[in-house]
C-alpha cells in the first residue's frame, strides 16, 4: 500500500518527459547586444556553448567547430517571451464545466503548428500555451520553447518550467454559465465557484493528510479518501505549486481575486489581459501580483470598453511586474512592435519597453532564472534584428532557441510546414482578417456561444 | 457572418432526409449443406508466409482442418471442390474493427445534457464495463463484405466514446453471437474521443479523465483487496462497474487497445502509457512512420490501418504517363513559360504526393525497422483493402510480410496461434481461396471458409455505363439509399410522355411527394435531380444510376454532404 | 528619454486641468505652424517652413510665408508636419463595441441592401473617434459589411457633430465578391461546401446585376419617371452610370481572378478592389486591369499554411511593384489609430517609406476622387494636417497637434483622460 501511494504521488505531478533536445554551439559576432538586465553593448560578441550563453564580450575568438553568425550592424537581444498565447495547441477550452483544473494543455501540444514558425519569425522563442477562458478555473497550461522542426510534442515543453493554470473572470465564464443555465452567470457567481473549489480542495487536502499520517501508525486499517485529479490539482494551487494566470478585465473582478487568493494563501498570481489593471495598480503592486496586458486592444466587448493603451505604462510606474502578450497567432509575430507602443503611450525607456516582452514575462512564468535576458549561464534563446527592435523599420533576421537557429530570414523556404495534409486542396485559403473574434481565449467554446447568442 | 453557422443544422437535416425506419435485412432461407466435410483438391496452398505447396489438398472436417498436403486421402463423405488453379490462404484476421457490431440503442442521443459538466457515464462515452457480445449481429452486412476480401476473423469492439468497452475475437460467420466468439475480453478498448458537447469535451479532457479513473481504480482495487483479507471493522467498499473494469488492466492481465491514428494521437497515448504503465496495443496507425523508436520503446503491439489516403485523381498508369510526357514534350516548344502560381502549385502538389507516399510506405517502413505489426480495418472501406495492400507492397512491403500481418501475427498477438493464422492440421478451418495469387491486381476471392462453413463469393461484373443500351425505366421503383446512419427506402415513379420522362419521389421523411426537377436517360444511365424540403431546410439531391434490367445501382449525392450508394428494384406491374 | 516623459506628463496634467472643467472643444481660426519640417507628399519636403491655415483651408505653405496678424502661432521647430492620414477601410462610427449587437450598426439584414447608407448611421460622438484622430488619422472610409451588397460606404473626416459635417465627398457601393475561402479558424466547411457556396453566390450575384442593368435601361428609357419603387436597384444606378465606384471586397486568389473577369464582362466603369489579401498572386493582372486597390490589413497571418510568413506585410509592396495603384486600410474600428504602423510594416517589407506614406495620403485621395481636397499639403487643400515629433510611422513618435477641416483638435481621448486619472491614483492604496 505504501508503495502504491508513493507511486501515485510520483505520477500525480505531470510526468516531465525527458525528451531529446538539441543544443547549439554558436558565436554571434559584432552586434549591438541588448542584454535587458545588464545594459546594451555595441560591437560585442555572444558565445553560446551547448545551448547556453557562456560569454558576452568584445572580440571573442571562435572556438573550433562553432557556427559563426555575423551580427555587424544588427541588434542582438534575448528571445521574446509571450506570456499568453494559444499557438501550438490542438484544443484550448474544456468548456463543459465551470471548474476543470484537471485538464492540461500540455496534452494538446501540436509541434506542427505553423504559427510556431511564424512566432519565431517575430523573434519569439518561448510562449505560454494557455488554456482558454470559457470557465472560471480552466486547465493547467504549458510553457513551451519554439523548437520548430521537432516532430515530438515533448520536445516543445520547456524542461522544468513551473506549473501554471488558467483562471477566468467576467464575461467569458458568466456567458458560459448563462448558456447552460448554471452558475456562474454573474461576477458574484464567479467568486463563489472559485471559493467553493478552493474550499473543497482544502478539505480534500486535509483528508489525505490525515489518512497519510494515520497510515503510518502500525496496524492502521481504513479507507483512503476518494481520489480526484480535479481536487488534487486545486490542492497543488493552495500549496503554492502552481502559478495562477487569470483572464480578467475589470478592476472589480481583479480586486475580487486578489482577496480570494489572500484568504486562501495563494501567492503566485498573474493577471492576464487585465485591461482595467491600471485602476487597481496600487492593489496589484501591494499584493505582488503581476500583469500581462495587450498593448492597445479594447472595445471588442463591453468589459474592455473603458480601457486605455496607457495601461502598461501606468502599471509599470506603479511597480507592477508587467508584460505585453499576444493571445493571437497574428500578434505574436510582432510583439517587439507591441512593446514599442508603450513608448508612445506612457514614454517607457527602451529597456523598460523591451523588458515587457523578455524578462518580465519570464518572471511571470517563473523562468527568469533561465531566459528573458542575455546573461552568462542562461539559455541561448536569442533574436537578431536588423535595426533597433523597437523601430517600425526593424526586421527580425534570425532566431535561435538553445543556440540552435530555428529561423533565418535569408534561408526561409516559403513552405515551412512539417507535415502535409494529404487531403489538402491547393486552392482554398483561410482569410483571418474576416475572422473578427479578437478573443482567442474562447476558441472551441466560441462556436457554441455564437450559436446560442448570435453574437460576433 | 451569422449565416455561416447554419451549417450544423443542415447536417441535422441530412439525417432527417434519410433517417427512415431501417430496413430489415431480408433473410433468405438457406438450406444447410449435406456434409460438414470438404476436400479442396489440387490447389496452390500457402499454409503460412513462406510455406507454399503446389497441387495439394486440404480436408476440412467438423470445422477444423483435418489434413493438408499432397496425396492425402479424401474421406468418402467429403464434398469435393476442385480447386485446380486456385490459391488457398489461411483466413485473414482483422486487428480491430466493428464488423458485425451494432450500435447501442441510445447512441444517437447527442443532445446537450442539462449539466454538460456532469453527464451520465454513457453520455460521456465512459463504458469500459461493456462487453461487445450483446452488440454482435451475425446477419450484419459488414461481415459479408469483409469475407468478400478474405477476412474470416476479427477483433471487434463496441461503439462508444473514450472507453467503449471490451473487445472479443470473433469469426466472421456463425449462427449466433455466441457461436462467433473465439476468445473474449481480449482488449480494454480506448480512444481519445471526446464526448460531444459534454465533459470531457476535448482531448485534454479525455486524457485527464483517463488519469483520474485509472488512479481511482488503482486505489479502490487496493482497498478492495485489503477489505477482502479482513472485513471486520472496515467500511464496505462500494461496487463500481466502471472502476472494476480497469482492474485487469492494472494487473496487466488485459492490454489496452488504443486507437492511435494520427501522429499526435500516438504521442499522447504513449505519454499516458508511460505515466500509468498499462500494456499497450496501438490500433489503426496511419501516421506512425516517424515514431518507430518511441513505439519500440513502449513495447506496444501494433496494428497499422488498412486505410490509405486517396491517390491523386489524375495519377495515371505508368504507360499512359509515358505517352502523356511524350506528348507534353512536343507541346512544350510552343508553350508559354509557367506562371509563378503554376510553379508554386506544382511544388505543393509534389510535396503532397511525397506525403501520401509516406502513408502508403508506412507498412514497409515498419517492416524495415523490424517492428511486427498486424492490420486493422477500423476505418477502411472493405472493398478498398486489396488495392491498398497492393499499394503498400508496391511501396516496398514484402508479400510475405503482408500475409503475415494478415494471418500469423494477429493470431500471435491475440494468443490464438494454436487455432488461427495458418493452414495446419487441427486449426479452425478459416480459409480464403482466390483465383489468382491474392496480391495480384486481378485476383478475386472465390470461396471463403469460416469455421468450416463455405461461403461462395459471387463474382458479378458491375453493369457498365453504355450510351447505346436501350432500357425500360417507366414504372415504380423501390429505392434503397445507404447512408452512414443506416438504410432508407423511397419510392420512385417514372412516367414517359412523348420522349421526355417525369419522376415523382415519395416516402420516408418527405412530407409529400416531390417532383423531380430533371430526369435524363442516356443509354442505360439514368440521372434524376430533385429538391427536398424538410423542416424548412431545402436540399438538392442528385441520383445517378446504371440500369440493369429491373434493378439499378449507383450513387445519390446530397449537396455538400457527399454521395451515398443507392440501389433500386422495379416493382412488378399490378 | 526621461525628459520626454516629464514633458509629456506635464503636458497631460495641463490638458487634464482643462478637461476637468469641461469637455474640450475644437478651435477654429487662423493658425500658423512655423519653423517645421513639412512633408508635403506631393511636392517634396520643406525644411524650416510655415503653413498657414485659414477658414479650413491651407492658404500658404513655404519658407517665405508671412504670418497673418490674427494667427495663432504654433512654433514647430524641430517638429514635422504631414497631411492627415486616410484609412481606406474601417468600421469607425458604425461599430462601437464589437461583441454587442446593440452597439454595432454595420451589418443590416439581407444579402442585397446597397441602399443602406453608412453615412446615416455614423455616430459622430463615438468614443473611438477621438482615440483615432489624435493619432494623426483624420479621414477614413467607413463601410458596412455582411451580405453580398451590404450598403454604401462613405469617406468621412473625424470631426463633426452630425454626419454631414464629417462627410468628405465620396461614397461607394460595397460588394462582397463570392468568397472561395475559409473565414477563420472556426470555419469548418469542407472544400466541397465552399465551392458549392461560391457557385450559389455567383449565380445570385449575376442575377442581381442583370436586374440592375434592366432597371438602369428602363430608368434611362423612362427618364426615371413611372418606375416602380425599387430602392435596391436605385442604389445601383450611379454605379452603372459610372458616377459612383463599386468597392469590391475580394481576397482569395481565385476570387480575384474571377472578379477581374466579372468586372470586365459587366463593363463596370468605376471599380475599387478592397482587402486583396492574396493580390500578390495576381498582381500583374490587377495592374493590367488598372483597378486601384485598398490593401489590408497588413498585420495579418498568411492565408495559407504554406505561404511565406511575411506575405501579408509584403503584399502592398508586391502589388505596387507590379504597377497597381495601392492605398492601405486597417479594416479596424477601435484601432484605426494603428494605420501608421500598418503603413510602416508595408514600408519595411517592400513598399518603401515614401510609397507607404503616399498609400495613406494622396493615393487614397486620388482613388476616392478627392485629391483636389485631401492627401497632401498644398495651398488650397482642406487643412487636414498633423504635427509630430518624428517619423509618424515610428511607433514612439508623438502626435502633438491635429487639424481637421482647419479646426484644431483637442489632443484628448477617453484613453488619455484615464491615463491622467490613474497614473498616480488618488487615493492610492490607503484612503485615509
Amino acid at each position: 500500500m505504501k508503495k502504491l501511494i508513493i507511486l501515485l504521488i510520483v505520477s500525480i505531478s505531470f510526468s516531465q518527459v525527458q525528451a531529446q533536445v538539441e543544443h547549439g554551439n554558436v558565436l554571434i559576432k559584432n552586434g549591438t547586444v541588448i542584454t535587458i538586465t545588464k545594459g546594451t553593448f555595441e560591437n560585442t560578441d555572444v558565445l553560446v556553448k551547448d545551448g547556453k550563453v557562456s560569454q558576452i564580450a568584445k572580440n571573442i575568438a571562435t572556438p573550433a567547430g562553432y557556427k559563426v553568425i555575423d551580427a555587424t550592424n544588427k541588434f542582438v537581444m534575448p528571445g521574446i517571451i509571450d506570456a499568453h498565447s494559444h499557438i501550438a495547441l490542438t484544443g484550448i477550452n474544456e468548456y463543459s464545466n465551470a471548474i476543470t483544473p484537471e485538464v492540461w494543455t500540455g496534452d494538446e501540444l501540436n509541434p506542427f503548428d505553423i504559427s510556431i514558425y511564424r512566432a519565431l519569425a517575430g523573434g519569439v522563442t518561448v510562449s505560454h500555451a494557455l488554456h482558454g477562458s470559457a470557465n472560471s478555473i480552466g486547465g493547467e497550461s504549458e510553457t513551451i520553447k519554439h523548437r520548430y522542426g521537432t516532430l515530438d510534442m515533448n520536445v516543445l515543453r520547456m524542461e522544468n518550467a513551473p506549473r501554471t493554470i488558467k483562471f477566468a473572470l467576467g464575461e467569458n465564464p458568466t456567458g458560459h454559465g448563462r448558456r447552460d443555465g448554471l452558475q456562474p452567470q454573474t461576477r458574484m457567481g464567479v467568486e463563489f465557484v472559485i471559493r467553493e473549489a478552493f474550499s473543497e480542495a482544502k478539505q480534500y487536502m486535509e483528508a489525505w493528510d490525515k489518512y497519510n499520517k494515520e497510515k503510518l501508525i502500525k496496524g492502521f486499517r481504513g479507507a483512503p479518501p476518494t481520489y480526484s485529479l480535479r481536487l488534487e490539482t486545486l490542492a497543488d494551487i493552495l500549496k503554492g505549486n502552481i502559478i495562477v494566470h487569470c483572464h480578467s478585465y475589470r478592476a472589480d473582478e481583479i480586486n475580487m481575486l486578489l482577496k480570494i487568493c489572500k484568504d486562501f494563501g495563494v501567492k503566485r498570481l498573474v493577471f492576464q489581459h487585465v485591461n482595467e489593471g491600471f485602476k487597481v495598480a496600487p492593489e496589484l503592486a501591494a499584493a505582488g501580483a503581476m500583469a500581462s496586458v495587450f498593448s492597445d486592444w479594447w472595445a471588442y466587448k463591453l468589459e474592455v470598453y473603458y480601457s486605455t493603451a496607457y495601461n502598461a505604462a501606468i502599471l509599470v510606474r506603479n511597480g507592477v511586474v508587467t508584460s505585453i502578450n499576444s493571445d493571437s497567432g497574428e500578434l505574436i509575430r510582432h510583439l517587439y512592435h507591441e512593446a514599442a507602443k508603450t513608448q508612445k503611450y506612457g514614454g517607457l525607456s527602451d529597456d523598460e519597453a523591451l523588458s515587457l516582452i523578455t524578462i518580465n514575462p519570464a518572471k511571470q512564468l517563473g523562468i527568469d532564472n533561465r531566459v528573458g535576458s542575455l546573461e552568462v549561464g542562461k539559455d541561448a534563446d536569442i533574436a537578431i534584428f536588423q535595426n533597433h527592435p523597437l523601430s517600425i523599420y526593424t526586421i527580425p533576421m534570425m532566431t535561435l532557441v538553445d543556440g540552435v537557429v530555428r529561423f533565418d530570414r535569408e534561408k526561409d523556404a516559403d513552405d515551412m510546414r512539417i507535415y502535409v495534409d494529404p487531403k489538402e486542396v491547393v486552392d482554398i485559403p483561410t482569410l483571418h482578417a474576416q475572422d473578427r473574434s479578437h478573443d482567442n481565449c474562447l476558441r472551441d467554446a466560441e462556436k457554441l456561444t455564437v450559436k446560442m447568442f448570435g453574437i460576433n | 457572418m451569422k449565416k455561416f453557422y447554419s451549417y450544423p443544422f443542415q447536417r441535422w437535416a441530412l439525417v432527417m432526409l434519410f433517417c427512415w425506419p431501417l430496413l430489415l435485412l431480408a433473410q433468405d432461407d438457406v438450406l444447410a449443406p449435406v456434409s460438414r466435410t470438404y476436400a479442396l483438391t489440387n490447389a496452390t496452398i500457402v499454409q503460412a508466409p513462406g510455406r507454399k505447396i503446389e497441387a495439394a489438398t486440404i480436408v476440412i472436417k467438423n470445422g477444423l482442418i483435418q489434413s493438408v498436403g499432397k496425396g492425402i486421402s479424401i474421406p468418402p463423405e467429403a464434398i469435393i471442390i476442385k480447386a485446380d488453379s486456385l490459391f488457398i490462404y489461411a483466413g485473414f484476421i482483422d486487428g480491430l474493427s466493428r464488423t458485425g457490431v451494432n450500435k447501442a440503442k441510445d447512441d444517437a442521443n447527442k443532445d446537450r445534457p442539462k449539466d454538460p459538466g456532469n453527464p451520465t457515464p454513457e453520455r460521456a462515452g465512459i463504458t469500459p464495463q461493456y462487453d461487445v457480445r450483446p452488440f454482435l449481429n451475425p446477419a450484419d452486412k459488414s461481415m459479408e463484405e469483409m469475407r468478400g476480401v478474405g477476412f474470416t476473423a476479427a477483433h471487434v469492439v463496441p461503439y462508444g466514446g473514450m472507453l467503449p468497452g471490451n473487445g472479443s475475437v470473433i469469426l466472421l460467420g456463425g449462427s449466433s453471437a455466441d457461436a462467433m466468439i473465439v476468445s473474449n475480453k481480449n482488449s480494454f478498448y480506448s480512444e481519445l474521443t471526446p464526448a460531444e458537447r459534454a465533459y470531457p469535451a476535448t482531448v485534454m479532457g479525455v486524457m485527464a479523465k483517463y488519469r483520474d479513473l485509472y488512479r481511482q481504480a488503482t486505489l479502490t482495487k487496493n482497498y478492495q483487496g485489503l477489505y477482502a483479507s479482513n472485513r471486520s471493522g472496515l467500511e464496505r467498499p462500494t461496487s463500481d462497474r466502471i472502476l472494476e473494469a480497469f482492474y485487469p488492466v492494472i494487473d496487466k492481465r488485459q492490454p489496452v487497445f488504443f486507437k492511435a491514428e494520427k501522429v499526435l494521437e500516438l504521442q499522447r497515448i504513449l505519454i499516458l502509457q508511460k505515466e500509468l504503465g498499462f500494456t499497450l496495443t496501438l490500433i489503426n496507425l496511419k501516421e506512425g512512420w516517424d515514431m518507430i523508436p518511441k513505439v519500440k520503446a513502449s513495447n506496444a503491439q501494433v496494428f497499422l490501418s488498412l486505410e490509405l489516403p486517396e491517390e491523386k485523381k489524375d495519377e495515371k498508369k505508368a504507360d499512359d504517363k509515358k505517352k502523356d510526357e511524350a506528348k507534353k514534350e512536343e507541346i512544350k516548344k510552343e508553350e508559354k513559360p509557367k506562371t509563378a502560381n503554376e510553379l508554386e502549385k506544382e511544388v505543393l502538389e509534389k510535396r503532397r504526393a511525397d506525403f501520401i507516399a509516406k502513408y502508403v510506405g508506412q507498412a514497409a517502413t515498419y517492416q524495415k525497422a523490424g517492428v511486427k505489426f498486424g492490420f486493422s480495418a477500423l476505418t477502411v472501406k472493405s472493398k478498398d483493402i486489396p488495392a491498398n495492400l497492393r499499394r503498400m507492397i508496391a511501396a516496398g512491403l514484402s508479400e510475405d510480410a503482408a500475409l503475415a500481418s494478415l494471418t500469423t501475427i494477429p493470431a500471435e498477438i491475440f494468443g490464438l496461434s494454436d487455432r488461427l493464422g495458418s493452414i495446419d492440421n487441427g486449426k479452425i478451418a478459416n480459409l480464403v481461396i482466390s483465383d489468382k495469387p491474392y496480391f495480384n491486381e486481378k485476383a478475386k476471392v472465390r470461396y471463403v471458409f469460416v469455421d468450416g462453413v463455405l461461403y461462395k463469393q459471387e463474382v458479378t461484373e458491375e453493369k457498365k455505363a453504355d450510351p447505346n443500351a436501350k432500357v425500360e425505366i417507366e414504372g415504380t421503383w423501390s429505392v434503397t439509399t445507404e447512408i452512414p446512419q443506416g438504410k432508407s427506402e423511397t419510392s420512385l415513379v417514372i412516367k414517359k410522355e412523348g420522349t421526355t420522362y417525369s419522376a415523382k419521389i415519395s416516402g420516408g421523411q418527405l412530407p409529400q411527394p416531390v417532383d423531380a426537377s430533371s430526369v435524363v436517360l442516356e443509354g442505360n444511365v439514368l440521372k434524376i435531380a430533385y429538391t427536398a424540403t424538410i423542416n424548412g431546410q431545402t436540399m438538392d439531391v442528385k441520383m445517378e444510376v446504371t440500369i440493369d434490367g429491373n434493378t439499378f445501382k449507383g450513387k445519390t449525392s446530397v449537396a455538400a454532404f457527399g454521395s451515398f450508394p443507392v440501389e433500386g428494384k422495379k416493382e412488378p406491374k399490378l | 528619454m526621461k525628459k520626454k516623459i516629464q514633458f509629456l506628463v506635464s503636458a497631460f496634467v495641463l490638458i487634464a486641468f482643462v478637461a476637468q472643467a469641461q469637455n474640450p472643444k475644437a478651435k477654429s481660426g487662423t493658425f500658423a505652424l512655423t519653423h517645421a519640417n513639412i512633408e508635403t507628399v506631393t511636392k517634396g519636403v520643406i525644411t524650416d517652413g510655415t503653413i498657414i491655415i485659414q477658414k479650413g483651408k491651407i492658404t500658404a505653405v513655404g519658407t517665405t510665408v508671412t504670418v497673418p496678424s490674427d494667427a495663432t502661432v504654433i512654433d514647430c521647430k524641430g517638429k514635422w508636419i504631414y497631411p492627415g492620414m486616410i484609412d481606406g477601410g474601417t468600421r469607425l462610427g458604425l461599430l462601437e463595441i464589437g461583441q454587442i449587437p446593440q452597439a454595432s450598426d454595420e451589418d443590416e439584414s439581407g444579402q442585397v441592401v446597397p441602399q443602406m447608407k453608412a453615412l446615416s448611421a455614423i455616430n459622430p460622438n463615438s468614443a473611438l473617434i477621438p482615440v483615432t484622430r489624435i493619432s494623426g488619422v483624420t479621414t477614413v472610409i467607413t463601410a458596412p459589411g455582411g451580405g453580398m451588397f451590404p450598403g454604401t460606404a462613405a469617406l468621412i473626416n473625424l470631426h463633426g457633430y452630425v454626419p454631414d459635417q464629417m462627410f468628405a465627398g465620396f461614397e461607394g457601393v460595397v460588394m462582397n465578391f463570392p468568397n472561395q475561402a475559409r473565414r477563420g479558424f472556426y470555419d469548418r466547411r469542407t472544400d466541397e461546401d465552399i465551392k458549392k457556396d461560391v457557385e450559389k453566390a455567383t449565380k445570385q450575384m449575376n442575377d442581381v446585376w442583370d436586374k440592375a442593368i434592366q432597371y438602369y435601361k428602363l430608368d434611362s428609357a423612362t427618364k426615371g419617371k413611372g418606375l416602380i419603387y425599387y430602392p435596391e436597384m436605385t442604389a445601383f444606378l450611379p454605379v452603372i452610370r459610372g458616377e459612383q465606384a463599386l468597392m469590391i471586397e475580394v481576397n482569395a486568389a481565385n476570387d480575384i481572378k474571377a472578379a477581374l473577369k466579372w468586372v470586365a464582362d459587366k463593363k463596370i466603369k468605376k471599380v475599387i478592389f478592397t482587402g486583396v489579401a492574396e493580390g500578390w498572386r495576381f498582381a500583374d493582372e490587377i495592374a493590367k486591369a488598372k483597378i486601384p486597390v485598398l490593401v489590408g490589413p497588413t498585420l495579418e497571418e498568411p492565408a495559407r499554411d504554406y505561404d511565406r510568413y511575411d506575405k501579408p506585410y509584403a503584399n502592398a509592396g508586391l502589388l505596387k511593384k507590379a504597377g497597381v495603384k495601392v492605398a492601405l486600410r486597417t479594416s479596424q474600428a477601435e484601432n484605426v489609430r494603428n494605420l501608421p504602423y500598418y503603413a510602416g510594416f508595408a514600408a519595411t517589407y517592400g513598399l518603401g517609406r515614401e510609397e507607404a506614406m503616399k498609400a495613406v495620403t494622396i493615393v487614397p485621395a486620388e482613388i476616392f476622387g478627392v485629391a483636389d481636397k485631401f492627401g497632401s499639403i498644398e495651398v488650397g487643400k482642406v487643412a487636414n494636417v498633423f504635427v509630430c515629433d518624428g517619423d509618424p510611422f515610428e511607433t514612439k513618435t508623438n502626435i502633438l497637434h491635429v487639424f481637421i477641416d482647419g479646426w484644431q483638435m483637442p489632443m484628448v481621448s477617453r484613453q488619455t483622460l484615464l491615463y491622467e486619472e490613474f497614473l498616480k491614483r488618488d487615493p492610492g492604496l490607503n484612503k485615509n
